[in-house]
């Protein structure tokens, strides 16, 4: 049976054990319908012309592993942000751990979203928010939708600073098999409220695991949202996050993707931007080596006047890796003074490596400035050369001049815990020890 | 030459100018002082005819015309020069060209002929030279990459080119170090004659010391709130602002 | 008061395509429909030999397998390739030896175009050979050409006269089957040029044809292969006016070129097709394929001004083969009303030390949409590949749109590859500035839309410069003098 098939199969059974308490079931049965007609995207589609899903749909995967396994706390630590206070939603193999999780009902809520779908009280917000800026005609967050339902729930109500980040960490421990996983997130920041939030999918072992997670976030009026997602999985495991945002007037969304590991990483990130003097950034740094591949699709629609948006990605790729960047820009006709900026930057460090990028740029408004700049090069060898003869190995050397390329991407990560964390992993990946944070 | 009454101007419906009286006749140097907000590169842009601007009430009389229904270029025609505090950049086009075109227009308008080419180029040697300007620098891109002094210094080289009567310099002593500052004010010393007028709008006294003013005015809120000889712009150089505003608000 | 942008908006609006007049010239002209005995029917009026023949019934037979592509950022109604006569020839088949032979009144054409054949032929030294409904009625220069062994002349009569070479290129760069438009083209092309320069020649003058359409329901299918030997050069030249009509017309040429060790190709075009009222209605759709493949150190240029036609679909392409060679793509796309533009290139990096340029201007008024369309690829052989590409896009006026899609695929560690895009609109503070200075609006649009273009424009060859800016001039007409 191709695993198509058994995704619709499952579904009346699914269906059945959720029961009548479900307040989302009639979006689950047409966003089933959406993945039935559409199936998984495929090469010939142009938003997917160049990732391929074929090597990861020729198995079949476990749907719904079973509950909670006990995991060694000190084999995940590396997963947390450890050193500092954070909230924390952890889900092992899809299942919430309420032994790892640190979460909270006082004065804003970050919890789960099973409890959210199935209680009354969170029903209204449900019905507001739930699948309202996601896709729900692309077939990979319709799939999502269907099955959905566990992941964080978030809510920041009006005028309140979430006083420590959140740690949205999903496990996945290779116990039983290949699995297919579907998180989903949902986050509402609520009027000139803030909040910084990490998110990460960790294998613990190497096993098949293939996790198409969708996260709806909604920044109201002057809400500040900083969203951090760190991809550095196992080369087993692959992932296609799905991000949808919407922005009121005035608010601020940051998000910063770090991709250095997994096998097949697709992220489709999405600003939708409702208001006037909106700003949105989407930064990322993509270091990849061996056969890894990241493929960064990215939207921002500037549907109202005199809002922002600045992307920046930068990306390092050796061996036979592959880095893919698919920025859009879409201004509509009424956005004027709209001023969009994107810039994808990457070295090849590797003979075998290759980098495709397709930066867009759609404009219907006349009062505006945008731009995007791609380029595609080396290392600096006069530069390279130049550290060497100052006695600087040239591994070191070429790692400085990495950190150097990806600095200001680091730069803006305003968690001073999670900016070292991601220094050492950049340090790791290069193989260097570097005495210094950048 | 210029005669500015009761001059009321705003922009999105927030008054800027509150009342101006001015009178400019040939020969003359005006320098405008005020603070930061005062409306001083508004007057400027009114009398450039910057259509951002609206007047509300008042007149700008320009050898005894009203000007209020001429559109920039007219009055560029009738001989309103303005030196910009931010001047435009114009990706593509050569400063050479760019005053070309000018210098052709404006003949255009007073019924002459084009300027043959060896003539312009003969001017357009002599004037840059006046102005220390490198012929590199007149086939780049019109404020393109500019220093903030090569800016400045293409304004009056502009000036020198199509020499009008009344020169209004908007902040031509920003943005320069001392050595740029004495080579723009030598040009305009150089371009004076007794037909033509100067309006200097500053914030400092500097520029002052080698454009000799024959009159100096504070603008304030708007309004010209005292006029006086150049021993007025030392005085403020002593004092600062605060002075004048609070003897405005007494 | 000031020339407003308003008002500048009308008058673009309002701007009537010049040329739109239609010459009187008697036609033969084939039956409506697409068929293979149509294609037979094509070869055998132009009495080409068996191979030509069976080479246009290949395309045909892969042409009726194909659909015609979606891809485009651009919207038209489909035409009914069945409603279309695939043939037109004026009916005076004899050649002529002089200008004074040629029918008065398509003299009279010309004359009101501008481009009267003495005048060019004394001014500009350029040799013209004039595709007038399919078929080239005027050659000059000929003899001159003929003593450096340079060959200029129709593709008929090409395929008569050097069969060897023909047989050789045509298709080896665009084959039948490489898309939709081009396979259609290779069945029925009517007409075209042929130019080979011999090894170590420099063609002493730019070579020139101009394309017109002019016979109602007649499409138009030109057929154009350069081949430039060994360390030789060449400039060739192309330049399009249409008359005026009701209905869709279309236009699906190929254009093939082939630059073989150290030779050089510079291709200017000048493009000005009828693009349709300001309802929008009538206009040339103009698919065309150009490419070029370029062997050992040599070298193919592309320059283009489109401000014609009611939609565009054309990407000039090189395919950087041979080591150390170089592609470039100098592109200016004005459009106006209700045109759509959909242009770029295709940069193929398989060759080391490959090189390619890539400067597109793009400027979009009225209610139109301008694309640019880009695929710069570096292929896993190509050492040491550079590209740059820039692509600028003006807006004028806030009922059109601009779009940029560059695809850039690197396979090679070595490569280095730029791009960059910006979009801006004409500022109403340079427009101030430029008035203060005694300009006015009109003029300094001018100003600043050449400026914008000129990277470009300066990329033209001389004489060819002035009918460029004469043409962007009257694509914006009212805002550029």
């Amino acid at each position: 049976m191709e695993f198509k098939d058994k995704l619709l199969d499952t579904y009346i059974a699914f269906e059945e054990e959720l029961g009548p308490k479900d307040s989302i079931q009639k979006l689950r049965s047409q966003a089933l319908k959406t993945f039935e007609n559409h199936g998984f995207p495929s090469k010939k589609q142009e938003a997917w012309k160049y990732t391929s899903l074929n090597s990861l749909l020729q198995s079949d995967y476990l749907l719904f592993p079973k509950s909670e396994k006990a995991v060694e706390l000190n084999q995940i630590k590396h997963a947390f942000l450890y050193e500092i206070d954070t909230y924390k939603v952890v889900f092992i193999d899809g299942v919430h751990s309420p032994f790892l999780s640190d979460t909270t009902h006082d004065g804003l809520d970050v919890c789960l979203l099973s409890a959210a779908l199935s209680k009354p009280k969170y029903k209204k917000l449900i019905d507001t928010y739930f699948g309202s800026v996601a896709d729900n005609h692309e077939s990979m967050t319709a799939l999502n939708t269907t099955y959905a339902r566990e992941g964080a729930y978030i809510y920041i109500p009006p005028s309140v600073v979430a006083e420590k980040p959140i740690e949205i960490i999903h496990l996945s421990t290779g116990d039983q098999g290949a699995v297919w996983l579907q998180p989903r997130n949902l986050i509402v920041v609520d009027r000139n409220a803030q909040v910084q939030i990490v998110e990460r999918h960790q294998s613990l072992k190497e096993h098949r695991v293939v996790t198409n997670c969708v996260t709806e976030i909604f920044a109201h009026q002057e809400a500040l949202v900083d969203y951090y997602k760190i991809q550095n999985d196992l080369d087993s495991a692959s992932l296609i996050d799905n991000t949808y945002i919407a922005q009121d007037k005035n608010s601020h969304v940051s998000v910063h993707t770090f991709s250095f590991g997994g096998k097949i990483t697709r992220n489709n990130l999405n600003f939708y931007q409702n208001g006037e003097h909106i700003n949105s950034t989407l930064k990322g740094i993509t270091l990849l080596q061996e056969k890894q591949h990241v493929d960064h699709y990215t939207l921002v629609h500037h549907a109202q006047p005199n809002c922002e948006s600045h992307q920046d990605y930068k990306g390092i790729f050796s061996d036979r890796s592959v880095g893919v960047f698919n920025g859009k820009i879409l201004v509509d006709k009424i956005a004027q003074k709209t001023n969009a900026f994107q810039q994808n930057n990457n070295i090849i460090l590797d003979d075998k490596a290759k980098v495709n990028t397709k930066p867009q740029l759609e404009i219907f408004a006349d009062d505006v400035r945008c731009s995007h700049g791609c380029t595609i090069g080396q290392l600096n060898q006069e530069a390279l050369f130049y550290l060497r003869s100052r006695g600087i190995p040239k591994k070191e050397a070429k790692a400085l001049m990495t950190y150097a390329f990806a600095n200001n991407v680091l730069e803006s990560v305003q968690i001073p815990t999670l900016k070292k964390k991601i220094n050492k992993l950049i340090a790791n990946k290069l193989g260097v020890n570097l005495g210094f944070d950048l | 030459m210029l005669t500015i009454e009761n001059l009321h101007a705003e922009i999105e419906e927030k008054g800027i100018l509150n009342g101006i009286d001015l009178d400019v006749k040939a020969g003359e140097v005006h320098a405008i002082m005020g603070p930061n907000g005062s409306g001083k590169s508004t007057l400027s842009s009114v009398i450039a005819g910057n259509e951002d601007y609206e007047v509300t009430q008042g007149s700008v009389l320009f050898g005894g015309e009203d000007i209020h229904e001429m559109s920039p270029e007219e009055r560029a025609h009738r001989g309103i020069f303005l030196s910009f505090q931010y001047p435009v950049e114009i990706p593509g086009v050569s400063v050479t060209n760019f005053i070309k075109t000018a210098l052709n227009a404006q003949r255009k308008a007073a019924g002459d002929e084009d300027m043959p080419a060896a003539a312009m180029l003969k001017k357009i040697r002599e004037k840059s030279s006046l102005l220390g300007i490198d012929s590199k620098f007149l086939s780049r891109s019109l404020n393109q990459g500019f220093s903030g002094g090569e800016k400045k210094r293409n304004e009056i080289f502009q000036m020198a080119m199509i020499e009008p009567k009344l020169a209004i310099l908007d902040e031509t002593d920003s943005g320069l170090d001392i050595d740029a500052l004495k080579i723009v004010a030598d040009g305009v010393n150089a371009l004076k004659t007794p037909n033509n007028a100067t309006i200097v709008i500053t914030h400092y006294q500097r520029l002052l010391d080698y454009i000799i003013p024959d009159f100096v005015h504070v603008l304030y809120n708007g309004k010209i709130v005292k006029s006086g000889t150049k021993e007025l712009a030392k005085e403020l150089e002593a004092k600062g602002y605060d002075w004048i505003k609070k003897e405005v608000a007494g | 008061m000031a020339y407003t942008e308003e008002e500048l908006k009308k008058e673009l609006e309002s701007k009537e395509y010049e040329y739109g007049f239609y010459t009187d010239i008697e036609a033969e002209t084939f039956p409506v429909g697409l068929n293979e005995e149509i294609v037979r029917k094509i070869s055998q009026k132009k009495q080409e030999p068996e191979w030509m023949t069976e080479w246009r019934l290949d395309a045909f037979r892969v042409w009726k397998e194909m659909e015609e592509p979606e891809w485009p950022n651009v919207t038209y109604d489909k035409p009914d390739y069945q409603a279309i006569s695939y043939y037109s020839a004026p009916k005076k088949k004899d050649k002529y030896e002089s200008l004074d032979e040629v029918d008065p009144e398509l003299l009279e054409t010309f004359n009101k175009l501008g481009i009267s054949l003495d005048e060019q032929k004394k001014l500009a030294g350029v040799a013209v050979d004039i595709v007038m409904d399919s078929v080239s009625v005027a050659t000059t220069f000929k003899e001159t050409l003929a003593e450096k062994g340079i060959i200029f002349c129709s593709i008929s009569e090409a395929i008569q006269e050097h069969p060897e070479l023909v047989r050789q290129y045509i298709g080896s760069v665009v084959p039948p089957k490489d898309n939709y438009f081009a396979a259609l083209n290779s069945a029925v092309f009517s007409d075209g040029s042929f130019c080979y320069i011999p090894k170590g020649v420099q063609c002493p003058m730019e070579l020139s044809t101009y394309f017109r359409i002019n016979q109602a329901g007649t499409g138009q299918f030109e057929r154009t292969l350069v081949v430039a030997d060994e360390s030789s050069y060449v400039s060739y030249l192309e330049g399009c006016t249409a008359p005026s009509r009701d209905e869709n017309q279309l236009h699906a040429a190929v254009v093939e070129l082939i630059a073989l060790d150290r030779a050089e190709i510079k291709y200017s075009t000048v493009q000005n097709w009828y693009p349709g009222n300001k309802q929008g209605k009538g206009g040339v759709f103009n698919f065309v394929t150009k490419r070029g493949i370029c062997h050992n150190h040599s070298k193919i240029s592309w320059t283009q001004v489109e401000t014609g036609s009611a939609v565009t679909w054309k990407y000039p392409s090189c395919i950087l083969k041979g080591d150390y060679s170089i592609g470039e793509f100098y592109s200016i796309a004005v459009t106006n009303n209700f045109q759509q533009a959909d242009t770029g290139t295709k940069m193929i990096h398989l060759g080391k030390n490959t090189r390619s340029t890539i400067i597109s201007k793009g400027i979009s008024a009225g209610k139109s949409q301008n694309s640019y369309r880009g695929l710069v690829q570096v292929n896993s052989r190509a050492t040491n590949a550079r590209n740059f590409s820039q692509c600028d896009s003006l807006l004028m006026g806030n009922d059109c749109g601009a779009h940029t899609f560059p695809y850039i695929e690197t396979q090679n560690n070595s490569a280095q590859v730029e791009h960059e895009a910006t979009t801006s609109k004409i500022g109403e503070d340079q427009i101030f500035y430029c008035n203060q200075r005694g300009i006015d609006t009109e003029k300094a649009i001018a100003l600043i839309v050449n400026g914008f273009s000129k990277e470009v424009l300066n990329k033209l060859p001389m004489e060819f410069a002035v009918e460029a800016q004469k043409l962007l001039e009257i694509s914006l007409e009212g805002s550029v003098g």
